[in-house]
């Protein structure tokens, strides 16, 4: 296990090293500079490139930039004057997080439980029910959920907060307006899942023997169904944690989503490389901790890992 | 007995709660701004919302307020006979954490701005300053900087021409004073946080949470601390309008904009006022040689754009009519020697809906020049893809090809590719346009002379640098207001631009407040003198 543990962590970080070079060279070639704007004369704007050593190189550049990096330096922001973007994160990430977590949260409990209560009743009143709900929360962009939500709870009914992020009752609609489309997601894969299991020998097994229905389907179906489900929870913890744009602006949360808009539209460098590492980095972490719970749920990929060995 | 003692207990609260004056004023504002600030280190600021900060916890030598220029932390200031040294009289005043304010404070902000190492954006405001250009390009020492600390409360500023704004513009975010000890003890982190700078404004920013909201706090130790009304102001970040415009409407928020896309229908309520942002906005033609399209250096050609275009119904298609034609090349609303530059000089230099004769007059002359057909000219129009951009593109596309029989390209790119373009001088023509950094018509005309680095049109007339170079160096204010007038008609009529619009912002108070200003330079709001009545 230690070893496995070993060999995916040097991956992890040869594929965060690749990915820094990719977006370190591709953000250069694109058009423009950060340095950019009408008032500034080239004058002017030499100083700056001065400034920021961009007047180096660009293998000079990259290979202070991968020094600095090493040692865990991320550079200042070009558009947050002087603010490291290391900070940035640091300031905004605790945001995304506490929104991203209540979110994942709701997704997971009510997706895979609305997924099982359909796959059950497939065919009848609450299957539908659930299809279309699932339907309409994987079609509907998050701006219109975002907005409708505010409209219908704050607006009319004045029931919770419009905006901002200042305690429990103002976390409640970005939660839900956040979690829907993860639900949906959620719902239709556990619903298939479920369903492709229903008829697999072992289930037909299980039922002739005289188990109970309950014991079926949390023991056997529940088990297996629930492998392809998390599968996908790591690529969508990273990106639901790390902060998403539209949320986090209609409801006013100062949280990272906007850094990475942001970021490409001002050029910043550094600041679009910084959140590409930490995205990054995430993501890989995320995935380990998908692999590890595999090996909980699924006795034969544990297995495996012994045979590596 | 019981009831007679509960009786009086009532009697006895009702006096307490009579005796208790009317709902006092409100003393807090709270609104929001679309954006964080990058940074509040008044050197390296180079945007509009950090200079509404900037401006309400630091005091300049002087203060704008509703355009006029009054005294800050400087008493008096009085002017040499040749217009070339002013001299500051500093007033008793005080930084937050209790030293005193210095005139050497003012001469290190200044230089600290024309350092090469401060890589400041807006190092040009002081290059009025002699020696200063020289310093900031790395050609000259710091010592020909002519900028000087006499004793703590004597500043002498030596400048290269007489320049009559140049006090005005000293009410500029830029020149706020930083405190040397703090700059030096906290480097790059310098201003980056609440306490990490010392303030001397009407306020001191107590809080300011990253990406959320600035808390400022009003001052008790500034100089002028009885005229500021308000306890409090609280300027939060928010990035979407229509959240802003909700928490307005639901009574969270004293001011709110008003985003373009629904002005119409508050301007229809009666509750949105509209102002003059200062942004003009024109078409600039690439006057470089180019043997493949030769028209875009013909006057006449230029000019009959000009005349093709009907800027009312431009405005009303593309903005509904938040945008006004403009149909000058100076914002009018700009100081003129007593009062504003427009009413002083009038001129509408193009119609209103155009003149769709005259601009054919125009083309048939330069098809006669250039001995070619309307049909063979082609021109491209950058422009950067932004919501609104899409529309007025294709409204005007609409209007010179209708009129003159001509092919208009649209272009559409990022706002920094368009930059990039424009200072390449890689187009055909391009929107752009300038808002004004100090409150003077030669804040457009100094960037059109043919020596000017934002000149990226490479227009060059001998004329034209003459109206300026002299406006530069007169000292009779009316004589110089009328070589400025000069020189806009000049240039008006070689049209190396066409004027399009000048574009207004809608916006809406609460009840009962008074007092605040929609400045036309540097910050975008001024509360300093607000209250609630």
């Amino acid at each position: 296990m230690l070893r496995y543990i070993l060999k995916r962590m040097v991956i992890s970080f040869f594929t965060i090293m690749l990915l820094v070079t990719v977006v370190f060279f591709l953000i250069r070639a694109m058009p423009g500079e950060p340095f950019l704007s009408d008032k500034l004369t080239p004058e002017i704007r030499m100083n700056m490139v001065r400034y920021y050593g961009f007047d180096k190189p660009l293998y000079v550049q990259y290979l202070s930039y991968i020094k600095n990096l090493l040692r865990g330096d991320l550079g200042v922001s070009m558009h947050y004057n002087g603010i490291p973007v290391a900070k940035i994160i640091g300031d905004s990430f605790p945001f995304s997080a506490s929104l991203g977590v209540r979110a994942l949260g709701l997704a997971v409990i009510v997706g895979i439980t609305l997924g099982i209560v359909s796959a059950l009743n497939r065919g009848r009143f609450l299957d539908y029910f659930c299809v279309v709900a699932a339907i309409l929360g994987v079609s509907l962009p998050d701006f219109v959920t975002g907005y409708l939500l505010q409209y219908v709870f704050s607006i009319k009914l004045k029931l919770l907060p419009i905006a901002m992020w200042r305690g429990f009752k103002y976390t409640v609609l970005p939660t839900f307006a956040l979690s829907f489309y993860t639900t949906a997601l959620l719902t239709r894969m556990m619903r298939a899942s479920m369903l492709d299991v229903t008829t697999q020998d072992y289930i037909k097994v299980a039922r002739a023997k005289g188990l109970g229905t309950f014991q079926i389907v949390m023991r056997h179906q529940l088990r297996n169904a629930i492998l392809p489900v998390i599968t996908i929870l790591g690529p969508i913890t990273a990106a639901i944690l790390t902060g998403t744009f539209i949320i986090e602006s209609i409801y006013a949360i100062p949280g990272m989503g906007k850094f990475y808009v942001n970021g490409i539209q001002n050029l910043d460098y550094s600041q679009v490389l910084g959140l590409t590492v930490f995205y990054g980095a995430f993501l890989v972490i995320a995935n380990f901790a998908v692999d590890i719970l595999y090996g909980v749920v699924d006795p034969r990929i544990r297995a495996d890992r012994r045979d590596e060995r | 007995m019981n009831k007679k003692i509960l009786t009086i207990i009532l009697l006895l609260l009702c006096a307490v709660v009579a005796a208790v004056p009317a709902t006092a004023a409100k003393k807090s504002l709270t609104f929001s701004m679309e954006t964080e600030i990058p940074v509040l280190d008044p050197q390296k600021s180079n945007a509009a919302p950090s200079f509404t900060v900037i401006s309400h916890v630091f005091e300049n030598l002087v203060r704008r307020v509703e355009g006029k220029t009054i005294p800050g932390a400087a008493e008096s200031w009085e002017t040499s006979e040749d217009g070339r040294t002013i001299t500051f009289h500093l007033r008793d005043s005080k930084w937050s954490d209790g030293q005193p304010v210095t005139a050497a404070d003012f001469e290190y902000s200044i230089k600290r701005l024309l350092d090469p190492n401060t890589a400041a954006e807006y190092a040009f405001a002081a290059y009025y300053i002699a020696g200063a250009e020289e310093y900031n390009l790395g050609k000259a020492d710091v010592s020909a900087v002519g900028i000087k600390a006499v004793d703590d409360k004597t500043l002498v500023i030596n400048l290269k021409e007489p320049t009559p704004y140049f006090v005005s513009f000293l009410g500029h975010g830029s020149f706020a004073p930083s405190r040397r000890d703090l700059v030096e003890k906290y480097g790059a982190a310098y201003a980056t946080d609440a306490d990490k700078a010392a303030y001397n404004g009407p306020f001191i920013l107590k809080e300011w949470r990253h990406e959320e909201t600035k808390i400022l706090e009003k001052n008790p130790g500034y100089w002028n601390a009885d005229a500021i009304k308000l306890d409090k102001a609280e300027i939060m970040v928010i990035y979407d309008t229509a959240t802003a415009l909700n928490l307005f409407e639901s009574g969270e928020f004293d001011i709110v904009d008003v985003p373009s896309n629904l002005f119409k229908q508050y301007q229809d309520q009666g509750t949105a006022k509209l102002f003059l942002n200062g942004a003009l906005d024109w078409m600039k033609f690439n006057l470089r040689d180019n043997p493949a399209k030769p028209w875009l250096a013909n006057k006449n050609f230029r000019l009959a754009v000009g005349w093709a275009i009907d800027r009312e119904s431009y405005t009303l298609v593309s903005t509904k009519g938040l945008y006004m034609p403009a149909l000058r090349f100076v914002l009018p609303i700009v100081q003129g020697v007593g009062s504003e530059y427009g009413k002083e000089y009038p001129l509408d230099f193009y119609a209103p809906k155009g003149d769709a004769a005259k601009a054919k007059e125009f083309l048939a002359k330069a098809l006669d020049e250039l001995k070619i057909k309307a049909s063979d000219i082609t021109m491209e129009y950058l422009i950067q893809d932004q919501e609104e951009t899409r529309l007025m593109a294709e409204t005007l596309q609409q209007q010179l090809q209708n009129v003159l029989g001509i092919n208009v390209k649209i272009k559409l790119v990022t706002r920094m590719q368009r930059q990039q373009l424009e200072a390449d001088g890689e187009f055909d023509t391009v929107y752009s346009g300038w808002m004004p950094d100090y409150d003077d018509p030669m804040s457009y005309e100094e960037i059109w002379v043919s020596t000017s680095s934002h000149n990226s049109a490479k227009y060059s007339s001998e004329a034209y640098d003459r109206f300026v170079q002299g406006a530069m160096v007169e000292k009779d204010a009316g004589k110089r207001m009328d070589m400025i007038f000069a020189a806009e008609k000049q240039i008006l009529e070689d049209a190396p631009l066409v004027p399009l619009q000048l574009r207004r912002k809608a916006w809406m108070t609460a009840p009962g407040l008074k007092g605040f200003g929609r400045p036309l330079i540097g910050a975008e709001y001024d509360f300093a003198f607000a209250y609630f009545e």
